[in-house]
């Protein structure tokens, strides 16, 4: 599989900035995959999608779209990528579809305003002033933005921070059919939730440098806690007990308990991404 | 040159809804209404004082209320991600501002025609003004580039007025004697001034005219060449 992104020793200082604020980071993002990048606030998240957006500029090292120079990309680049941002990026003073409309006049591969607006439940109030919109609803109008030009890939920032779970759920399966139709998805996140549902791979970034870079399946293999935790009714009370994975099916006293107890939970001694991320880089999330 | 076209329909149609343009349209009424009020005489005085007032003052402070606005919803942010060039974006924002010293020069001279019977060359102002706006929004942009929001940027105008503009309204209200007039011509206001008067009142010192435009456009190439371009793309994405 092609990569969409080839991104090799990257580093990059803000004009102002005493120290670099992207330390040599080097990873790829490979064509229709879903690819987190974790971390907390001020690691290098932001400014990553920036210089891969082409929005920030004067970086060192090697970053390759589709196999060619990102430097050397002209503005047609935006024809193919879509950028949700997580802060409103709307005119306020500006109708929802007068918004879209205008944003879409620009791309010569137009997406179905209508189609969009009505699978995140924006289009009955398309022709209300964005200023007038919830932050939810500017969230949705803002992953419309990002899909107004059926973009190759999709960078998403933070892009269910503010939805409800019903909302959240729509664009997340928005995306991940966007995916099987072919799409990559660059998602920079500290929502957890989304991570687990939605990536293929995912690198953690703090203070701008890339910790692991896996998939979240092996990351939670490789971290949590190879054990089987029970959960019993006896003498009118819960009580628990934990076995060892390996070589439970010949775990006698694990059988007799399932056995013999009224069960009341199972759980294998998976690790959340939270915990993975902590132990990973060795800072919480905030 | 289509993107071009989108871009500046997009900006005046914004100028409408973000009220800039009918303030600016209230400014040139009031000074329509004062017409009313006035001799024949005072007002073709008053004229190239009201159209430098436009030009040097209220380009700028509208410029920047726009440009700091939009920073401020994000929405430069989204028009850099479309598929359009840096200079497309800023040549629209220049159209846009011209847009509303043109509409207050043509507002005032219909007035002026109307109510006084007072003509001028209309071609030559047009060519002024349209040279003046330019070089007036390139200004607008460097005050709004270096300055955090829209209050920070009144005080650098506040200080831009006080070496380039009021000196410069001195000279109009004849504080200032005129043989200062080449000297001054160095500041940006007074060239607005020295081109604005000399086509209302058809009083034209070659000399000083290509003066005030050669610097008029000297100012706005380096301005937008090596400041406003090199500055504008990062400044409009910083929060």
């Amino acid at each position: 599989m092609q990569n969409a992104f080839t991104i090799d020793n990257l580093t990059y200082k803000y004009p102002t900035a005493k120290a670099d604020v992207i330390k040599g980071i080097t990873f790829d993002v490979r064509q229709g995959e879903i690819f987190g990048l974790l971390g907390p606030s001020g690691a290098g998240k932001s400014t990553t999608q920036k210089i891969l957006t082409k929005l920030l500029d004067g970086y060192n090292g090697m970053i390759s779209y589709f196999d060619k120079d990102l430097k050397k990309q002209t503005n047609a680049f935006y024809e193919e990528i879509g950028v949700g941002f997580e802060m409103p990026v709307h005119f306020g003073k500006l109708t929802a579809i007068e918004n879209m409309n205008y944003f879409s006049s620009f791309y010569k591969n137009k997406a179905n305003i209508r189609e969009l607006m009505e699978r995140v439940g924006l289009w009955e109030h398309r022709n209300i002033k964005v200023i007038e919109y919830s932050k939810g609803m500017k969230v949705r109008l803002n992953f419309v933005r990002s899909m107004l030009n059926n973009p190759k890939v999709l960078f998403l920032d933070e892009v269910t921070n503010g939805l409800d779970p019903k909302n959240a759920k729509i664009i997340k399966d928005m995306i991940a059919e966007y995916k099987q139709n072919g799409g990559t998805v660059f998602l920079t996140t500290h929502l957890m939730n989304d991570v687990e549902q939605l990536c293929d791979r995912i690198a953690f970034c703090v203070e701008g440098t890339l910790g692991e870079t896996s998939t979240p399946r092996d990351l939670k293999l490789k971290y949590g806690k190879r054990e089987v935790k029970v959960e019993y009714h006896e003498n009118g009370a819960t009580e628990a007990r934990t076995f060892e994975l390996d070589g439970i099916g010949d775990n006698d006293e694990f059988h007799s308990l399932l056995k013999a107890k009224k069960i009341e939970t199972i759980h294998s001694g998976e690790t959340s991404m939270e915990d993975i991320f902590i132990i990973v880089t060795g800072v919480g999330l905030k | 040159m289509k993107n071009i076209i989108k871009l500046t329909l997009g900006e005046v149609n914004r100028l409408g809804k973000y009220k800039i343009l009918p303030i600016s349209l209230a400014t040139t009424l009031i000074w329509c209404i004062l017409f009313f009020l006035i001799t024949s005489d005072e007002a073709k005085e008053l004229t190239p004082l009201f159209l430098f007032a436009d030009i040097a003052l209220m380009s700028i402070i509208l410029l920047g209320a726009s440009y700091h606005l939009e920073k401020q919803e994000g929405t430069i942010k989204s028009v850099l991600m479309l598929p359009v060039t840096q200079s497309e974006i800023l040549i629209s924002k220049t159209i846009a501002s011209m847009f509303l010293t043109l509409e207050s020069a043509i507002i005032t001279s219909i007035a002026l025609y109307f109510i006084h019977g007072i003509t001028y060359n209309y071609a030559i102002l047009l060519a002024f003004v349209l040279v003046a706006s330019v070089a007036h929004a390139a200004i607008g942009m460097l005050l709004s580039l270096y300055s955090r929001d829209f209050s920070s940027m009144l005080g650098i105008l506040m200080t831009y007025m006080a070496v380039f503009t009021i000196p410069a309204l001195f000279f109009g209200f004849g504080i200032i004697p005129e043989k200062y007039e080449l000297l001054m011509l160095i500041s940006p206001s007074q060239c607005v001034y020295t081109l604005v008067n000399s086509a209302v009142m058809n009083e034209y010192d070659a000399a000083k005219i290509a003066i005030a435009i050669g610097y008029m456009i000297l100012l706005s190439v380096v301005l937008f060449r090596f400041v406003v371009f090199p500055k504008f793309k990062r400044n409009s994405i910083e929060i």
